[in-house]
């Protein structure tokens, strides 16, 4: 009987040890620039979702895209009501593994995040590299990448074209705790 | 004993075994959790839908230059050009407090009318169970600058103003297409026959359909309440066209009413549509970021 009580323990320690493998916030940091000659454009949003399972190495990321504050209100408007259409799409997300991950090692370590990117309701499979860190409870995770507007159909239209980047490169940082 | 130390195994090898499993589903709860009411922003392209106000505001630290053109009588034909040849002007400069809260000043060419303006959008329409309309209050003091006419009447200062006082109720049913009904109130310290009354109340309705993100058709009517109906005068009516180009929003339209501050348009209108009375005009929005938004 001791045996089996002890068995029962080891097991139930299996479920708290899975639960312990996630790490998640509610607070994590994205923020973007369209660079050209005529004009920087920043913005960012502190309201973005992350989740990582350390032992399946599944990562997840999402972020309201009213969420994202810009130094002018009117570009604020236009982000959301010409580029982004934010009422029809409003989230944009990322949902992936991880490889190269190893949950013993406390340095930073550079890893791959491969998933779908979707994004003013358009996916796309995607590769990202990032790099993470064990900090004293959890992990701390920096990535960034370029999206293309033409890949997620975002309109640009000529006259704005020397105000707004082809290109848009997306930073983003977040500090996941035990969830 | 033997029952339980095989349940203890099962149980174990099927919270091991099944943890990845789980881990998928769980991971994409913790999205499920759901956001509290969203503020529903940009039911309208402009602070005003044409002549009327709408419930948008110019953001915090934004200085809007709006300048407008009524030109004259459509009717008027090739000689005048359709009426481009006579321009009513207005230039006004709206100023965002905070997002909610603009204050403004503004000169009409008609009537050398001076006006300073307030006004807060103190109920925001919120999705998910939030309020179902925006509230938006707007009061405007105008101040006629025509030379007193040469009656022998005694006239103060204090006779030149006048007074509008509204309320924009308004609700953005969907991405497209926007709907604001406006009561209005006018005091007038002086009007220009006795048989007018001081203070008269209009009930408008205004709306916006985009066609596109940069285009909409907007219009608007206001209906002087039944008291208010005075010879010679007549309801509001104007349909036109919001146009967005990156930093300025074009409106182009068609109206009964030349002037483009609230008395004018809202209770001083001589024409009606059906005999003709029509003026082409624009409203060009230009907006400054001219301090810091946080």
């Amino acid at each position: 009987m001791k045996r089996c009580k002890a068995l029962l323990f080891l097991s139930l320690g299996f479920c708290i040890q899975a639960s312990a493998q996630q790490f998640a916030t509610r607070e994590a940091h994205i923020s973007f620039l369209s660079e050209t000659p005529l004009e920087d454009i920043r913005a960012e949003s502190q309201e973005a979702s992350a989740i990582l399972d350390v032992s399946t190495g599944q990562l997840a990321f999402q972020v309201p895209i009213l969420s994202f504050h810009f130094p002018k209100a009117l570009m604020e408007e236009h982000f959301n009501e010409n580029y982004m259409e934010s009422e029809q799409f409003p989230k944009a997300s990322f949902r992936g593994t991880i490889s190269g991950l190893d949950p013993g090692v406390k340095d930073a370590q550079g890893v791959v995040a491969k998933g779908t990117l979707e994004m003013h309701g358009v996916s796309m499979e995607r590769e990202v590299t990032g790099t993470i860190v064990r900090t004293n409870l959890g992990w701390s995770l920096n990535a960034s990448f370029s999206v293309a507007c033409v890949d997620h159909d975002i309109d640009i239209p000529k006259v704005v074209s020397e105000n707004i980047a082809e290109v848009i490169d997306v930073m983003l940082s977040a500090t996941l705790m035990p969830r | 004993m033997k029952g339980g130390l095989v349940f203890a195994l099962l149980f174990g090898a099927a919270s091991f075994l099944s943890h990845p499993l789980w881990g998928q589903d769980d991971l994409m709860s913790f999205f499920d959790e759901p956001s509290g009411p969203e503020v529903v922003t940009s039911a309208f392209k402009a602070g005003r839908i044409i002549n009327v106000q709408s419930p948008e505001t110019t953001g915090k630290g934004e200085l809007n230059f709006i300048i407008a053109h009524r030109f004259g009588r459509i009717s008027d034909g090739w000689y005048a050009l359709f009426g481009l040849d006579n321009a009513q002007m207005r230039m006004g400069l709206d100023y965002g407090v905070t997002d909610q809260l603009q204050v403004g000043v503004a000169r009409s060419s008609f009537g050398k009318t001076l006006e300073a303006n307030i006004k807060m959008r103190f109920v925001e329409q919120k999705s998910g169970g939030g309020a179902p309309v925006s509230l938006t209050g707007y009061s405007v003091v105008m101040r006629d600058g025509m030379r007193f006419p040469e009656d022998g009447l005694e006239r103060l200062g204090i006779h030149r103003l006048s007074y509008v006082h509204q309320l924009v109720v308004s609700r953005k049913w969907s991405p497209e297409f926007s709907l604001a009904l406006i009561p209005s109130l006018v005091h007038r310290n002086l009007v220009d026959q006795p048989a007018r009354a001081n203070d008269l109340g209009t009930l408008g309705f205004g709306f916006r359909y985009k066609l596109n993100n940069r285009l909409s058709v907007n219009g608007e009517y206001h209906y002087l309440l039944p008291r208010a109906l005075e010879d010679g005068l007549h309801n509001s009516l104007s349909v036109g066209l919001d146009i967005e180009t990156g930093g300025h929003v074009f409106q182009l339209h068609v109206t009964n009413s030349r002037g483009m501050f609230e008395r004018a348009f809202l209770a001083e209108t001589p024409g009606r549509w059906q005999d003709g009375d029509l003026y082409f005009g624009f409203n060009i929005n230009r907006v400054f970021q001219v301090a810091e938004r946080r």
